[in-house]
């Protein structure tokens, strides 16, 4: 039994009988009166100088209502982390990539749009264009941003303890070299938004994103606007996984286009637009060298790793330092090295994407564990029990493990999936294998260096008593944030769910730096329990004058007042309220004193009843340039079990069952803790089997649909027993941390440990299409044989 | 995702949509089902002037297995062929394409003469249907003819259909006794995916036992469903059992012509051929020993 | 040119110019504010535009608007019933099938139109039927689970 009345429930979600009825409004679904089209121009070409652009005919059109370019727009760079702005809204001397914005057109449908687009004349000079790590770094090739040779777009370099001294000590010392490959979000909503520039000078953007902070400050600072002037509206959106979250050339042209000509401008991507702006998981190519004892203890770390980047930044930088710093749980890990190098090229940029920087890192190492536990003789099992982490543990990169529920993940797993009946007496073609995995629950940092609030949440109590108002700026995006917070508020105050209403996603409800990198939970999550208490406290006290008891003898719960010493007698404060509601029949008559009626009688002595609530993270550790990315206020760790079955002749794998336990400190919304590891497996599973973005030789993608992008299917998918495990974390709000993205950490390599143990070949190349591991299949036997 | 522009034309009688055809020639395309028309025209492949809607026209959706062949009016769904126990009873290698293809949103809309006009070189219908031997006729307001399956395709989206003929019928001769096909297809991923290799086999077994015919076709491994002959020739006249029918891949894998492409090698679909075909031929043995 | 059509949209009747090149869904959300209907890819790939025209699932991205003239046509906004939610609705709602909810409308009318022609379906039956409806959030489970649990007439 919970020791909580609305949070730690299944509370079925505040938002889904509206989505469940198509009446949920997503950016697509608005219009708005006298409403203009937008339309963008992107490069055909991946790597030109612009000589000329003639926009004469396009604004001839009839129908088009204005025309951009980088004329218009000006030349302010933008991107994610300022340390690395190389973005402007269009491009102005050349081309980076096939889909490079060039130019932007309103006009009054979309077809007037689409023709002007087409009939905007732009003379390249084309460059040569490179789009491999290995092209970009050779001597002499073409180089994309002036201000950084060799295309190197960010470099890493960090060592904690001593790794060659450490490796000279070990029994075992183990290299593997093992490549993921460049991921999209498949999203089901591509991206979109609507701008509408008033007469005072007043932007609204409504987007399809996950962070309106960032968008409202990327727009007002390209489009040279104070922030107080534009507001950021997030309607629902059709998920984002990373992907929305940091401003992108539709929401820039579309303000820009709308302050041009005074009327509201819609703009959406098409599946192909959305597969061409990328902005998804980078491709990575990790070698690792790790070292251990005869007994299994782990000694050292010794990684290097390519980031193909693509043609911009965007969340870049953030990326290659979480694929080494991610690596420092959950294992006690006393000596790591780490280089990492994020490379540009002439495709299109990739950014942050569920498990940012860490899930191709997490695969190649935990499959690497693997193969050193078999050659010790130790169980995979065994092997991590023994090194890992306990709450208290601070990781050699200062990272620090406030609570850690790994063994209890992992042995949760192991009964789970009857772990011992079944490895190492499948029949052959069959397989089992695990993998662990930890990850933040959220950014330490905001992207910008700031000391800004990382959330502020009102709770206001409406005047005539009864319901909460929660606003949050927080992005609800499909994960159940705004149920999570109206829970916590409920919680918090002490009301009945039903009692809250949540409104969020809106720039004017305060900062909140929004959905990434698993902080909402914790971070938006701690401002809401503030907010409540502030009201809460404040409806008390208006209560202790007027009845004459203290504040601590009182309670609220179930909506309902609770006095913790004997009889109170409140007839005065009833009889108030009820001339409040004269003609009114659902007066309280008796029974206990209602908080319906106490938050009146506070609001009738204060006025509105307002609390407000912020979190910020508490000074973290770690001094050390970078020190940055991956510290956290909390981590959430996980242990997953996968079971598959591997056709030897053609190599079609079926994952037949997955067990996964996470630990995600104390489950607010026990269905929504769920959901996020279930979608976490199938799109783990996915990029374990299937999902890779490919491109021609002149740098356009080739699989631009959802055809062609595979991602798993429900007959792909297997049966998901998923177990929560509850830490209580110190830091959280009611002991809640992540599980938005720690949850997808160790679904490849468990499958890839599986898959070993099904064909006894080693797979070190993603996806695992059934082509490769019928390859790995013929090779292993080829080196049998021959 | 605009479509280009057209008329739209929705007869209600073949004869009626021979007129029109006949009357736009290659200005025309027909739409059927639709779901490969209308993912051709949004991504500009097709641009024609005329669409003509043909899936209202009660002619073509009917299923006659009372005669000596089994005939399908080319509107009839993919959906219908799927769950139809008619196809599955006869035809069960060309059911198991049905099941197979695309989503079952797809397959509602999506019809057996579409999947043949198409001519996707991977399409999921072809191999069953040229592997029970089927023909298919073809209406045109000069006449009627019938052409085996054999020769209808030409090459990726083109077949011996002329631009004012109409596909109306596919009939499938009734399969004698004893005999039997199988089908199968592989792709990456188990749902919704476009083939990688996809085989249909049928074998009809003589009285003592024999192999008296064998059809084997390959599709995704040529710019048409191709038929693997020498494999085909392999078996004629043998005693059924695996090692012949490995041995039959085998063959049918060098019969096929394979490329490199984005979602294989060749070498790849080149090996596979040999273990659909022998699978195939498992299944078509084992249906051919209980068909009396 | 445009083209005057008749058809009727959960249980009520339309005469709406269309042109020929319009798809159904664009007819619905566009002009007659039917939003319910989601455009994921339009290409037929990914289910969000799922509606069910004369009792049978289908992609209405790959329908043209003309192709409806006559026929009978469910949305998602057509289920809820006087009483509330439809059982299917009300399923996905209880099991938490639902996430960003942009698949939900395809999702549930796809569950609807299996359960209406059979009842109990098996997992593997559900997996098949749905496998048309691509969801990136919840992995399935949920959703499957709703469709089981949703109360059937025997
Ligand atoms: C998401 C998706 C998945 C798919 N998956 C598969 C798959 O797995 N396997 C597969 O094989 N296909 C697949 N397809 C392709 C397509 O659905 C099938 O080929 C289908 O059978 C086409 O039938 P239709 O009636 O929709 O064709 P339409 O689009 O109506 O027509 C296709 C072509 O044939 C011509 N045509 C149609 N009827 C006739 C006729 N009677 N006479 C002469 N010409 C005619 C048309 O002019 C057109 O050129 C998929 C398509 C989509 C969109
Ligand atoms: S929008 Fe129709 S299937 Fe995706
Ligand atoms: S709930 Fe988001 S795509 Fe299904």
């Amino acid at each position: 039994m919970s020791e909580y009345t609305v949070i730690n429930s299944r509370a079925v979600r505040v938002d889904t009988p509206d989505k469940a009825t198509g009446k949920a409004v997503f950016i697509d679904d608005m219009t708005m009166p006298g409403m203009l089209y937008g339309a963008l121009l992107q490069s055909p070409l991946a790597h030109a100088r612009i000589v000329s652009i003639d926009t004469s005919k396009a604004r001839n059109l009839p129908g088009v209502k204005s025309v951009v370019t980088a004329a218009e727009a000006g030349l302010v760079k933008y991107g994610v982390s300022p340390a690395r702005y190389d973005e402007t809204l269009f491009c102005h001397e050349k081309v980076r990539y096939v889909g490079d914005d060039i130019a932007a057109v309103a006009a009054v449908d979309m077809e007037t749009a689409l023709k002007a687009v087409s009939l905007i004349e732009v003379e390249y000079e084309e460059l040569p264009a490179v789009f491999t790590i290995e092209e970009a770094m050779k001597a002499g090739a073409p180089v994309l941003h002036d201000n950084y040779p060799g295309n190197i777009c960010a470099e890493v370099h960090s060592e904690f303890g001593n790794v060659e001294e450490a490796l000279a000590d070990c029994d075992l010392i183990k290299t593997t070299t093992f490549q993921n490959k460049r991921q999209d979000a498949a999203f089901i909503e591509p991206q979109g938004c609507i701008a509408s520039y008033d007469l005072s000078g007043n932007l609204t953007l409504y987007s399809s994103t996950q962070v309106p902070h960032y968008v409202q400050r990327t727009v007002a600072m390209v489009l040279k606007l104070p922030v107080g002037k534009v507001r950021v509206v997030k309607p629902y959106v059709g998920a984002g996984f990373g992907i929305k979250a940091s401003a992108n050339p539709l929401e820039l042209s579309a303000c820009l286009l709308s302050m041009k000509t005074g009327k509201p401008v819609k703009m959406n991507y098409n599946r192909e637009q959305v597969f061409q702006y990328g902005r998804a998981r980078h491709q990575f190519t990790h070698t690792m060298t790790t070292g251990v004892k005869k007994d299994g203890t782990i000694m050292a770390l010794k990684h290097l790793c390519y980031l193909d980047g693509g043609a911009y930044s965007s969340f870049g930088i953030a990326t290659v330092y979480y694929a080494g710093s991610l690596l420092g749980g959950p294992y006690k890990l006393p000596n790591m090295k780490y280089d990492g190098y994020r490379i540009y090229n002439n495709k299109p940029a990739c950014g942050a994407m569920r498990g940012h920087g860490g899930v191709a890192a997490r695969a190649c190492w935990e499959q690497q564990l693997d193969m050193i536990a078999e050659e010790l003789k130790i169980s995979p099992i065994e092997l991590r029990l023994k090194n890992m982490m306990v709450a208290g543990d601070v990781t050699c990169n200062d990272l620090n493990m406030s609570s850690l529920g790994m063994k209890e993940c992992i042995e949760a797993v192991k009964d789970g999936s009857e772990w011992t009946a079944k490895k190492g007496k499948l029949p052959k073609g069959k397989g089992i294998g695990m993998a662990c995995g930890f990850f933040v629950s959220g950014a330490g940092y905001p992207i910008y260096r700031s000391d800004t609030f990382h959330g502020t949440v009102i709770v206001k109590l409406t005047e005539d008593g009864g319901t909460a108002l929660v606003y949050t700026a927080s992005a609800e995006i499909g994960q159940g944030s705004d149920t999570t917070f109206a829970m916590i508020a409920a919680e918090a105050l002490g009301i009945r769910l039903e009692d809250v209403r949540l409104e969020s996603g809106d720039t004017d409800f305060g900062v909140d730096l929004g959905a990434y990198s698993s902080r909402q939970t914790l971070m938006t999550g701690h401002a809401v329990k503030e907010a409540a208490e502030d009201a809460r406290r404040q409806v008390l006290e208006v209560l202790a004058k007027e009845l004459n008891v203290p504040v601590e003898n009182m309670d609220i719960k179930n909506s309902l007042i609770e006095f913790k010493q004997g009889n109170v007698d409140f007839t005065g404060l009833r009889t108030r309220y009820s001339k409040e509601h004269r003609g009114w029949n659902d007066n309280p008559a008796d029974g206990p004193l209602t908080f319906r009626e106490a938050s009146r009688i506070a609001y009738l002595s204060k006025g509105s009843i307002v609390g407000t609530g912020k979190y910020k993270p508490p000074e973290l550790g770690g001094k050390y340039k970078g020190a940055t990315v991956g510290t956290s206020p909390a981590y959430g760790c996980s242990a997953q079990i996968a079971e598959v079955t591997v056709d030897e002749e053609t190599g079609q794998i079926t994952v037949d069952r997955i067990t996964d336990a996470h630990d995600c400190g104390l489950a607010i919304n026990v269905t929504s803790v769920e959901g996020q590891m279930e979608g976490s497996v199938s799109m783990g599973l996915g990029e374990a089997l299937f999902e890779e973005v490919k491109f021609d030789k002149k740098g356009h993608v080739i699989n631009a649909d959802l055809a062609e992008y595979k991602i798993p299917t429900m007959l792909d998918m297997p049966q998901i027993k998923t177990i929560i495990v509850e830490s209580n974390e110190p830091n959280g709000p009611f002991g809640a941390k992540e599980v938005g993205e720690g949850a997808i950490m160790p679904t490849i390599p468990a499958i890839l440990n599986a898959v070993y143990d099904a064909i006894g070949v080693r797979i070190h190349e993603l996806p695992m299409t059934p082509e490769r591991v019928y390859l790995a299949i013929q090779e292993a036997k080829k080196g049998k044989t021959g | 995702m605009l479509l280009p522009k057209f008329d739209f034309h929705e007869p209600k009688t073949l004869n009626e949509a021979c007129q029109i055809l006949a009357a736009y020639g290659v200005k025309a395309k027909l739409i059927a089902g639709g779901t490969d028309l209308m993912v051709n025209m949004k991504k500009k492949i097709l641009s024609p002037e005329q669409v003509i809607s043909i899936s209202r026209i009660g002619e073509l959706k009917k299923l006659d297995t009372s005669g000596d062949s089994i005939r399908i009016g080319s509107c009839f769904t993919v959906a219908d062929l799927s769950t139809s126990d008619a196809i599955q009873k006869h035809l069960s290698a060309l059911g198991e394409g049905a099941k197979n293809l695309g989503t079952p949103l797809i397959r509602n809309l999506a019809t057996i003469g579409g999947n043949l006009g198409s001519a996707r070189p991977a399409a999921d219908l072809p191999p069953a249907l040229m592997a029970y031997g089927a023909q298919v006729v073809l209406n045109s307001l000069s006449g009627e003819r019938t052409l085996s399956l054999d020769k209808f395709f030409l090459g990726p989206g083109f077949t011996a259909a002329k631009p004012d003929e109409i596909l109306s019928e596919i009939q499938i001769p009734s399969l004698p006794p004893h005999s039997g096909a199988g089908y199968i297809n592989i792709g990456i991923r188990k749902g919704q995916d476009c083939n990688l290799v996809n085989v249909a086999s049928f074998i009809a077994l003589d009285t003592d036992g024999t192999i008296r015919n064998a059809r084997i076709v390959m599709g995704c491994v040529g710019p048409i469903p191709l038929r693997a002959s020498s494999a085909e020739k392999m078996l004629i006249g043998q005693k059924p059992e695996s090692a012949l029918f490995a041995r039959a891949g085998a063959a049918a894998s060098l019969d096929s012509t394979p490329i490199d492409d984005f979602r294989g090698t060749a070498a790849y679909k080149r090996d596979m051929v040999g273990v659909l075909t022998r699978r195939t031929l498992d299944i078509a043995f084992r249906e051919a020993t209980h068909r009396q | 040119m445009k083209k005057l059509i008749n058809l009727t949209i959960n249980d009520q009747h339309y005469e709406v110019a269309v042109e020929p090149n319009q798809t159904l869904v664009d007819l619905l959300r566009y002009q007659l504010g039917l939003t319910g209907t989601k455009k994921g890819c339009e290409m037929g790939d990914c289910g969000s535009c799922t509606v069910i025209l004369d009792g049978k699932a289908v992609n209405s991205c790959l329908v043209l608007a003309l192709q409806a003239d006559g026929r009978s046509i469910q949305t998602i906004e057509g289920l809820e019933t006087g009483e509330g939610l439809h059982p299917v609705q009300e399923a996905f709602v209880e099991k938490g099938a639902i996430q960003c909810g942009f698949c939900s409308s395809g999702m549930i009318l796809s569950a609807k139109n299996l359960l209406d022609q059979k009842s109990n379906p098996s997992e593997i039956e559900i997996r098949r039927a749905l496998a048309g409806n691509l969801c990136r959030c919840t992995g399935y489970q949920k959703i499957i689970e709703a469709v089981k649990s949703v109360p059937q007439a025997n």
